[in-house]
């Protein structure tokens, strides 16, 4: 498995993809500071699950709470370049070509994946640090005080931010690669992934708000955005490791069973 | 490695998609150190037994072994075999060296090797550049680069030589024969005997995933018929020709506007002066008298095509 890992990484740490992702990362970060400032309503803090507020983002956390509210608006994007990577070398035929130096599907699978989150990881960290000084220049513009986003306290929630983002991420890149595995073709995968994680889920939620309790894509949303009304961000974590659990299984099971033919 | 077992042993392998059977019983052996012509016709069951043999396709019965260890573990004998199958397929924005050194990681081999192969194949100098922009021969080359990555005992190549120009074509023979010169199995497929001809010591031929021939190439022919051909200058002597031909004791068949006897072992230019001067005597001119001695080609057609072995 560490060497799927390492190889993984190989193949993601090359000029253009991290010149792209740096990018990527530096738009989200100065946008998601200036959105989530922008947006910011007056109104008591402690209230994460239902906008920001300036008192909220005004205490220790709100440096890297800027951080948390930002990445969540981005989970369908990140669902959809999950779903790619993985269903990319069954289209590619690369999984042919992995399979012959690495035959232990499961290690090779869980290499991947663990590639990808580290990667994930390393420019999530860049994203927390990029958009809290991004925030901490934006935050006076809009009667945000900043004066105790750097206390030994701050540390502390920007960390408990990063692990639940990281979390946040983990599962999405599961449920990804379920479908990636299941579909193998990058456009299926892709369109599936889409529909699944923007209309589907939230045009049924429109519907019938209790769907935010069973669908996987909308109680990670409400895990990321520390809970709502409908439901607290540890049911929400319980229920959807079940799915991202089920999705591992399946995802295993079915690569390591299935003939690879093209 | 070993001399006495073979590189690879199979025994009724079978793999069947719904109801039709792309390997049927396939039983072989594969020696260690020769070259191997894998040969069969477009659809006749080679990558899918070579997908079997490798660990990509699960058999739907019997099994085998390769390099001694049973085929349903690839684990056991994957690092001592460089494969080839179904097309190159690397990751594009990767150079070729790139691509090399990520799976020489991933395969636990020796990244101080990826310079050596590149220069086996003749990308020596193009190794840089990405692999995005390689033409085809260019890509099938780095795939036998790949192939060879970790200094593998057997090598197992499909259509090897797809995409190659014909100096390509003669360079990749060469290594093939070169390979093989150095102790390794080479296992290579194609869909015409004339690529492989030259190289294989040993053919394995199947047909509609069975196999109809296993054994030395140069066996392969011997039982190959030569015949005498005559052409009448008259097509109204056709039938009085075929009268002539059975009365010197021959068994003639029609094909076409020909009139084919066996030689059966006879030296067939006697046979021809015979039936030359038999067809005379009878006032039939022949426009053409002619001996055909099959190569190995033909009588590979002749074999898949269900002609007489």
């Amino acid at each position: 498995m560490i060497r799927s890992f390492q190889f993984q990484l190989r193949v993601l740490w090359r000029r253009r993809v991290l010149l792209v992702t740096a990018l990527t990362t530096l738009v989200f970060s100065v946008g998601a500071a200036a959105l989530v400032l922008a947006n910011a309503t007056d109104g008591p803090a402690g209230l994460r699950g239902r906008g920001a507020t300036v008192a909220g983002l005004s205490e220790a956390g709100g440096g890297t709470e800027v951080f948390l509210r930002g990445a969540s608006f981005t989970g369908t994007f990140l669902f959809v370049l999950f779903v790619g990577a993985f269903a990319v070398d069954f289209g590619r035929g690369t999984v042919r070509t992995m399979l012959l130096r690495q035959p232990n599907r499961i290690r090779l699978l869980l290499g991947k994946l663990a590639g990808l989150l580290a990667y994930a990881a390393a420019w999530l960290a860049v994203a927390e640090v990029l958009t809290w000084l991004a925030a901490r220049v934006l935050a006076p513009g809009q009667d945000v005080s900043t004066t105790s986003w750097t206390s030994l306290s701050a540390i502390g929630s920007g960390l408990v931010d990063y692990v639940t983002v990281l979390a946040w991420i983990a599962g999405y890149a599961i449920l990804a690669m379920a479908i990636g595995v299941l579909t193998r073709s990058v456009p299926i995968a892709l369109g599936i992934g889409l529909a699944w994680s923007g209309p589907i889920e939230h045009l049924t939620q429109n519907a019938w708000p209790d769907a935010v309790r069973y669908f996987p894509g909308l109680l990670l949303e409400s895990f990321v955005a520390g809970g709502t009304a409908e439901i607290t961000a540890a049911r929400a974590l319980l229920t959807v490791s079940g799915y991202v659990a089920a999705a591992a299984a399946i995802a295993a099971v079915t690569f390591a069973r299935r003939d690879v033919t093209a | 490695m070993t001399s006495t077992l073979p590189a690879i042993e199979l025994e009724g392998l079978t793999k069947r998609f719904g109801s039709r059977a792309a390997v049927d019983d396939l039983s072989a052996r594969i020696p260690v150190g020769k070259v191997t012509g894998f040969i069969g016709p477009n659809g006749a069951g080679k990558t899918t037994t070579m997908g079997m043999l490798l660990g990509l396709v699960a058999p739907t019965a019997g099994g085998g072994r390769v390099l001694g260890a049973p085929l349903d573990n690839p684990g056991a004998f994957l690092p001592r075999v460089g494969a080839l199958v179904e097309g190159p397929a690397f990751w594009p924005g990767l150079s070729g060296s790139e691509n090399l050194r990520s799976l020489a990681v991933l395969g636990g081999h020796d990244v101080s090797r990826v310079a050596t192969t590149l220069e086996m194949v003749g990308l020596g100098e193009r190794g840089g550049d990405r692999y995005g922009i390689y033409s085809l021969g260019m890509k099938q080359r780095l795939g036998i680069a790949a192939a060879l990555l970790g200094d593998p005992e057997l090598l197992v190549l499909d259509e090897p030589v797809n995409g190659l120009d014909p100096t390509g074509i003669t360079e990749m023979r060469r290594l093939m024969a070169a390979l093989a010169g150095e102790g390794r199995t080479v296992l290579v497929s194609s869909h015409l005997l004339s690529e492989l001809e030259q190289i294989a010591d040993w053919l394995l031929v199947i047909d509609r995933g069975r196999a109809v021939y296993q054994g030395p190439a140069a066996e392969l022919a011997t039982g190959a018929q030569i015949s005498v051909q005559l052409l009448p200058a008259s097509v109204t002597d056709f039938d009085k020709l075929l009268e002539v031909v059975a009365a010197e004791g021959h068994e003639p068949r029609r094909q076409g506007e020909l009139v084919v006897v066996a030689a059966n072992g006879d030296e067939p230019r006697l046979v021809s002066a015979a039936l030359n001067r038999a067809a005379a005597d009878a006032g039939i001119v022949l426009s053409e008298v002619r001996v055909d001695r099959p190569n190995l080609e033909s009588y590979y057609l002749a074999m898949v095509e269900g002609g007489d072995k």
